[in-house]
């Protein structure tokens, strides 16, 4: 095809973007580094190479009773907002009643309000009827905005579906759970899986609201993270930011992945 | 045992907001009964629980019946060999979580976050503060074995009259580390920071806590830690700010690494953290400025919401005995109130001046005290250097 | 104006969710789970929040006093002897660091979504889109920690900055001491905000009508010409938007003023967070900067909704 745009060889905004990119890893690819430097200390010294870090990390009691909450959360969110939230998304799409722009608003809350704010709001909220803050609270908490971005990104979709599809199914003999379950359910997962896996990651790296939510002995990654780097107790972060990095980078694959399929169907 | 602690925290709550007035109650009854069926589950699962340990602590509980002890203490208090020797003698698994100031560990437990923990380590002034705020279970003193162990002067301290709710743990002072190699000439007292504000810009570092700093810099014009005379506080305040654009940060830990490599050059630290960075680089020194600084008494706690108090005294009486204490200062470099582990140390720590400064050291210092009405004072300056 | 946040209007959809309960099933199994949610752990507690502000410095252990606007005359009324103007200047530096991150973030990301959508090898594109906001699904805590390393006066900038010196002779750029600094805080929010922004700015672009560029070309535009009448315009509301979401996100964000702005940077949300689990403990106080901000923010999105792209927002 042609454009009038002048097309050099290499052009500057091609090496600015280049540039970008550099500056997006670069930060990720120092920690990486770093991680295998075989110093007592944290320094920007090079040392040599070493797997001592991470040899640490593994015997790292804490950090993997920290993963396993944060991962429990998640879970469980998540798993509770894949249904609601898709619940959610289906009963906007479907039916029209006074309010429901209100209704919508407030549901698109999360992804706006700043997390201080929920968090705070949360907190108060729990002191005020007297629940003792432990890992449900800060699941309760999480499923607010799991919710939210699974409705919103399964509400896209919805947008995109032939909205005459239910009423064939239902025309059809079929009663309407089958209709759901059976028609729309199919053409949906995609979107559900990735705003699962969107809410999903959100879930995992949030420090506010897990930090007001929390209570003693339920203790996510990002908290103890943030604990440790203000502390500065063990130096051994670097080799757990990068086997972090790997990981969301693998799930974010999949998650482009899925969203790529989604789309070219 | 848990059971016991919810409704108690629940009255702490109810009590606080029932003295909002009608429209409120109203409205907190109806979210409350609306949330009713919600919070019954929460409650039923956070029992049961406990039961087998607690929260996510249950996973790791060893089932022995003895469940989990979760501390809540400074970020250098316990290391691992220490717990893992508790945990291998009485069966108990624990689980720490650390604060980095007395404030914010009291925010935690206001605000409902700490009702897990069943030893807590408040400094000397705050176990007063928790005291007027009913928030520390008066110790059963049979149960533990070892007290008359303590130096004279912990036998009756001033913040908890002979030892009712607080055992005494550990001592330090507060003051100055530096580094020698970019540190030109020898810091003695406070003033030295003011002095050499320019040349040191953006490398030193003041405690993030209140009563520590306000008070230092009290100390710096002559007054008394605990000034609460409006016009002092004020004062201090003023000096302060004279010195913020040249602070890099408030920060109570975690500054060793860029102690060390150059990035920072003098810090405002207490003497536990300081003297372990002593010891482990010879160009790092820490010293009570001149015109004198804090000496602090860090206390074990049992606050009111404590779970598995059974295993709270376990840790109590394991801390008690002298060859742990012992143990303990040998790795952890706190000064002990414990005379017979104090006879048991090595001479080179005996010696040490930091660690155990003398006498005449020690009459220049004052023990932090609470400054009642005045706090919201410190506060409200804090706030502003803080935020300025 | 569909998202209306507004907090009077609540009370009338608790009325309508009753009504509906005795009305409607259907419509009750699919929204109702989520609407208890929603009301129970977002609606209640944000009108709790608004209760709470309007009750002068309440902290917990306390006798709260009665209601009043002790603590918004507190932050915004000079005439207040309670007055602290450091209030004020904590919400302007939050407002002066969102406003920075956005423009740095446009400034920095409108070429590369440009180049992303206009230039790059079509066959490539969306692996090119998925590299570039990949770094957005890492840990915020430990990308902000990585910039301490960087930053910090011995730190790899500098190391880098005395390598140039030492290769290049006569060449003496100073070296920088930008941890914590407000410098270091754009930088931070910057590196942390610029995918949304190529993101929403890359879905702009992509749909611009490719016609209008080469009708422009052949009426005899020249590329600046085309790019400044055409393309511009064109993405307008993807400009907006971008920028709104970031300023909004950067305005309260916590993590990076934190971690990398020392003493001289409390931003609005660290203040709030001093109010419940820092030194302060005022509870009152808290509550109503907390209200102020999201007051703020809804301000922005209404904006949004009424000026900008709708469609760019929500599929973001």
């Amino acid at each position: 095809m042609k454009r009038s745009i002048p097309t050099f060889p290499v052009s500057w905004q091609a090496i600015f973007s280049l540039a970008m990119y550099g500056f997006m890893y670069g930060p990720i690819l120092v920690l990486a580094v770093y991680s295998f430097n075989d110093s007592e200390r944290y320094t920007s010294v090079w040392r040599g190479f070493s797997l001592r870090w991470y040899e640490t990390l593994f015997q790292d009691q804490r950090i993997f009773q920290a993963l396993q909450d944060t991962l429990v959360v998640a879970f469980v969110a998540v798993g509770i907002a894949s249904v609601v939230g898709t619940l959610m998304a289906i009963g906007l799409a479907k039916y029209r009643f006074p309010g429901k722009s209100l209704y919508r608003g407030v549901s698109y809350l999360p992804l706006i309000v700043p997390d201080i704010a929920i968090a705070v709001a949360t907190l108060v909220f729990l002191a005020s009827i007297a629940v003792p803050l432990s890992i449900w609270t800060i699941i309760a908490a999480h499923l607010v905005f799991c919710l939210a971005y699974v409705a919103l990104v399964v509400s896209s979709r919805l947008n995109g579906l032939d909205p005459h599809l239910e009423e064939a199914a239902l025309d059809l003999g079929a009663n309407p759970a089958q209709a759901l379950v059976k028609v729309l359910l199919p053409e949906l997962m995609p979107a559900i899986v990735s705003g699962c896996l969107l809410a999903f990651v959100l879930s995992v790296d949030d420090l506010l609201i897990s930090s007001f939510t929390a209570g003693s002995g339920a203790n996510p990654l990002p908290i103890e993270i943030f604990s440790r780097i203000r502390t500065g107790v063990k130096p051994d972060m670097n080799a757990l930011s990068v086997l972090l990095i790997l990981t969301s980078g693998m799930i974010a694959a999949l998650a482009e992945y899925l969203r790529y399929k989604g789309e070219s169907r | 045992m848990r059971g016991n602690s919810v409704p108690r925290q629940r009255s702490l709550y109810s009590n606080q907001f029932r003295r909002l007035g009608p429209t409120r109650r109203r409205f907190l009854q109806g979210a409350a009964a609306a949330l009713a069926g919600v919070t019954l589950a929460n409650c039923q699962r956070n029992i049961s629980d406990v039961q087998s340990g607690n929260g996510a602590g249950a996973t790791d509980s060893a089932g022995a019946g003895s469940g989990t002890l979760h501390i809540y203490t400074w970020a250098d208090y316990i290391n691992d060999a220490l717990a893992a020797e508790f945990t291998e003698r009485t069966g108990i698994n624990v689980v720490i979580d650390i604060y980095d100031s007395n404030e914010t560990m009291l925010a935690k437990m206001q605000a409902g976050g700490g009702d897990a923990y069943s030893i807590i380590y408040p400094s000397d002034y705050m176990v007063q503060q928790m005291l007027e705020l009913e928030m520390l279970t008066a110790l059963d003193l049979s149960r533990l074995t070892g007290l008359e162990n303590f130096l004279d002067q912990w036998q009756d301290p001033a913040y908890d009259p002979g030892n009712a709710h607080s055992l005494p743990f550990s001592w330090g002072t507060t003051g100055l580390l530096y580094n020698r190699d970019v540190v030109s000439g020898t810091p003695t007292d406070w003033d030295f920071l003011w002095d050499n504000q320019d040349s040191l810009a953006r490398r030193m570092t003041l405690l993030d806590d209140v009563r520590e700093t306000m008070g230092a810099v009290l100390k710096s014009l002559g007054y008394s830690y605990n000034s609460t005379d409006p016009d002092e506080i004020e004062e201090a305040y003023e000096r302060l700010l004279e010195l913020r654009p040249a602070l890099a940060s408030f920060m109570s830990f975690g500054y060793e690494d860029a102690l060390l490599g150059g990035d920072l050059a003098i810090v405002m630290a207490f003497s536990v953290d300081a003297i372990a960075a002593t010891l482990e680089d010879d160009r790092l020194e820490y010293i009570v400025p001149e015109s004198g600084s804090s000496v602090w008494t860090d206390t074990m706690v049992i606050p009111t919401t404590a779970p598995n108090v059974d295993a709270a005294y376990a840790w109590m009486n394991y801390m008690l005995e002298p060859e742990i204490a012992t143990k303990a200062v040998e790795s952890l470099y706190f000064a002990t109130p414990n005379a017979v582990s104090f006879d048991m140390l090595s001479d080179e720590l005996k010696s040490n001046e930091d660690l155990f400064p003398s006498e005449e050291v020690l009459a220049r210092c004052e023990g932090i005290a609470p400054v009642g009405d005045a706090t919201d004072l410190y506060d409200e300056y804090w706030t502003r250097i803080t935020s300025a | 104006m569909d998202a209306s946040p507004s907090k009077p209007g609540v009370s009338k959809f608790g009325g309508q969710f009753w009504n509906k309960l005795q009305t409607l099933a259907g419509p009750l199994a699919l929204l109702g789970p989520s609407g208890l949610w929603l009301v129970l752990f977002l609606v209640l507690p944000t009108l709790l929040i608004l209760d709470i502000s309007l009750v002068p410095g309440l902290r917990p252990g306390t006798v709260p006093g009665a209601y009043g606007f002790g603590n918004y005359s507190q932050v915004f009324n000079p005439f207040d002897p309670a007055f602290d103007p450091v209030y004020i200047q904590v919400i302007w530096r939050s407002i002066y660091y969102a406003a920075g991150t956005t423009c740095a973030c446009l400034v920095l990301g409108f070429p590369v979504a440009y180049w992303l959508a206009l230039m790059a090898p079509r066959r490539w594109r969306n692996l090119l889109v998925v590299a570039f906001v990949l770094p957005l699904w890492t840990s915020s805590l430990l990308r902000a920690y990585a910039w301490t390393s960087i930053l910090r006066p011995t730190g790899l900038l500098n190391s880098l900055i005395l390598w140039i010196n030492g290769m290049v002779p006569g060449l003496e750029i100073p070296t920088q001491d930008w941890l914590y600094t407000r410098t270091a805080v754009l930088i931070g929010l910057t590196y942390s905000f610029l995918p949304y922004m190529v993101l929403i700015l890359y879905a702009s672009l992509e749909k611009l009508d490719r016609s209008l560029l080469e009708a422009s070309a052949d009426l005899g535009a020249n590329p600046r010409q085309t790019f400044l009448k055409v393309t511009v315009p064109q993405s307008l509301p993807g400009i907006a938007a971008g920028c709104l979401l970031v300023f909004i996100t950067s305005m309260g964000d916590f993590v990076v003023p934190t971690l990398l702005g020392g003493a001289s940077s409390m931003t609005i949300s660290r203040l709030i967070y001093n109010q419940f689990l820092g030194i302060t403990r005022n509870w009152g106080l808290g509550s109503s900067l907390s209200m102020v901000l999201i007051l703020a923010v809804s301000v922005a999105i209404a904006l949004l909704l009424k000026y900008g792209d709708r469609s760019s927002v929500t599929e973001t």
